[in-house]
């Protein structure tokens, strides 16, 4: 693979640092959100469910955002140009991750303080609350990137996507969402078995889709 | 003479489409050869096969040797690719078009001041792509897909945005390859001519002629049931 993925990654985010278009979307939307939440579920459960509703509020900005990264070049009519290159359909998928990981962190950044300020909430295990969220972010985008290029082609794409994602997706939405709750209350032992569940799924996920990732890139 | 470009019966379905219709086509090694046919005929099709974009359905396809659909990064480091679509990064300026091209096929980069020159963009190197007109990306395109010297270069529609001027500067840059194999998909039957020895005609997903390109418009005409007063 070499280091051509990084090249993938760096590009992207250098277009999308110079564009805007998904990041300041990504942020905006989870923003935006958050503020809802914080308007309809009452403050008495916030502590309780708070936790569900972040790990919410990233599930539907990945389902927004992680996909642009290959929309973008259907839409641009580069991905044949990436399609033509010496580099395995493997390492562009690689790249597309990183680049999509780099959003995740940046949407994190800006969203976790702004909600646990607006939630009040109070975290028994506040290192092990980031661990555990970069970690299923982590896990959801090796999954949402891996599914976007089958769906890129599709007029439908952004409704598809959440759609042949969800039952994907669900053994780390779960996972994730148990462990923070662990973190949240302080109440951490058995908190490996959820982690260990979000890894085994990130590497099964990562192995399949760099196993088909040829045969997926050409038509 | 070595056979660069071998197609056996190749056929091309796109559900119940068939694109091409058992296709067959022996390119020699230095050959230019141009494809030539009406709006969907297949040329395009068939040159995304070659290039390995696109999978046969089933029929026998080779080049250098190998199936290009079969990932192989000496079999795409020998290609270079131009078509009607760019595929350059708006956000990116000229020069970084091409370095990102020249990583990506372990090309020398010191050679992207030379090719951004010889394509009369040196001076609009540092301009973001989304400035250019469409003749000024094409440009562009023809020097992304040359910065890895490729022995075989795939033209599909290369000169479609171009004014006069920069379609005989663009065949006249081309034509300085003498050494690589061409494969040049248009409908200018004079761009053939200008370029290419050989002419295969398709229609309908079929190779109904191979002639020389000095034959290839009256052949053309007569297929098309065209008369020209």
């Amino acid at each position: 693979m070499g280091v051509k993925f990084l090249e993938i990654a760096w590009k992207d985010i250098v277009v999308e640092f110079r564009s805007k278009s998904t990041i300041s979307l990504m942020v905006l939307f989870s923003l935006v959100t958050s503020m809802l939440f914080s308007i309809t579920v009452p403050v008495a459960y916030a502590q309780s469910i708070g936790a569900s509703l972040l790990w919410l509020i990233f599930i539907f900005v990945g389902m927004l955002g992680y996909a642009r990264a290959f929309v973008r070049e259907v839409e641009l009519e580069t991905l044949d140009g990436l399609r033509l290159a010496p580099v395995h359909p493997a390492s562009i998928l690689a790249g597309k991750m990183v680049y999509n990981l780099v959003l995740m962190l940046l949407t994190e950044a800006v969203v976790l303080p702004v909600f646990i300020g607006v939630f009040n909430m109070s975290i028994a295990r506040p290192l092990l609350f980031l661990g555990i969220i970069t970690l299923g972010n982590a896990a959801f985008v090796t999954a949402m990137s891996s599914l976007a290029i089958l769906v890129i082609k599709s007029r439908s794409k952004e409704l598809l996507l959440p759609v042949i994602a969800f039952p994907v997706i669900f053994p780390v939405v779960s996972s994730t969402v148990f462990a923070l709750n662990m973190a949240v209350s302080g109440k951490v032992q058995g908190i490996e078995g959820p982690v260990k569940m979000i890894v085994s799924f990130a590497v099964i996920i990562l192995a399949i889709a760099f196993l088909t990732s040829e045969y997926v890139f050409t038509d | 003479m070595v056979e660069e470009i071998v197609l056996e019966n190749v056929v091309k379905s796109f559900g119940r489409i068939r694109a091409l219709d058992g296709v067959s086509l022996r390119v020699e090694k230095g050959e230019k050869v141009a494809i030539l046919g009406p709006n969907g005929a297949g040329k395009t099709t068939l040159v995304r096969i070659i290039s390995g974009q696109t999978r046969a359905t089933s029929g026998k396809v080779e080049v250098m040797g190998k199936n290009p659909s079969t990932f192989s990064r000496e079999l795409r480091r020998s290609m270079g690719f131009v078509s009607h679509n760019p595929m350059l990064y708006d956000e990116l300026t000229a020069y970084e078009n091409l370095k990102f091209y020249a990583k990506l096929y372990d090309a020398d980069e010191s050679r992207i001041p030379e090719l951004l020159k010889k394509v009369k963009l040196y001076e609009r190197r540092h301009s973001r792509v989304k400035t250019f007109s469409r003749g000024m990306k094409q440009r562009l395109a023809i020097a992304r897909a040359l910065i890895h010297n490729p022995e075989i270069l795939i033209l599909d529609e290369p000169t479609s945005g171009l004014d006069v001027e920069g379609r005989l500067e663009l065949l006249n840059y081309l034509k300085a390859f003498e050494d690589r194999t061409i494969l040049l998909t248009t409908h200018n039957m004079w761009e053939a001519e200008k370029l290419c020895e050989r002419a295969v005609i398709l229609m309908k997903g079929r190779v109904v002629k191979e002639c020389s390109t000095r034959e290839a418009e009256r052949t053309y005409l007569e297929l098309c049931g065209l008369e020209f007063d």
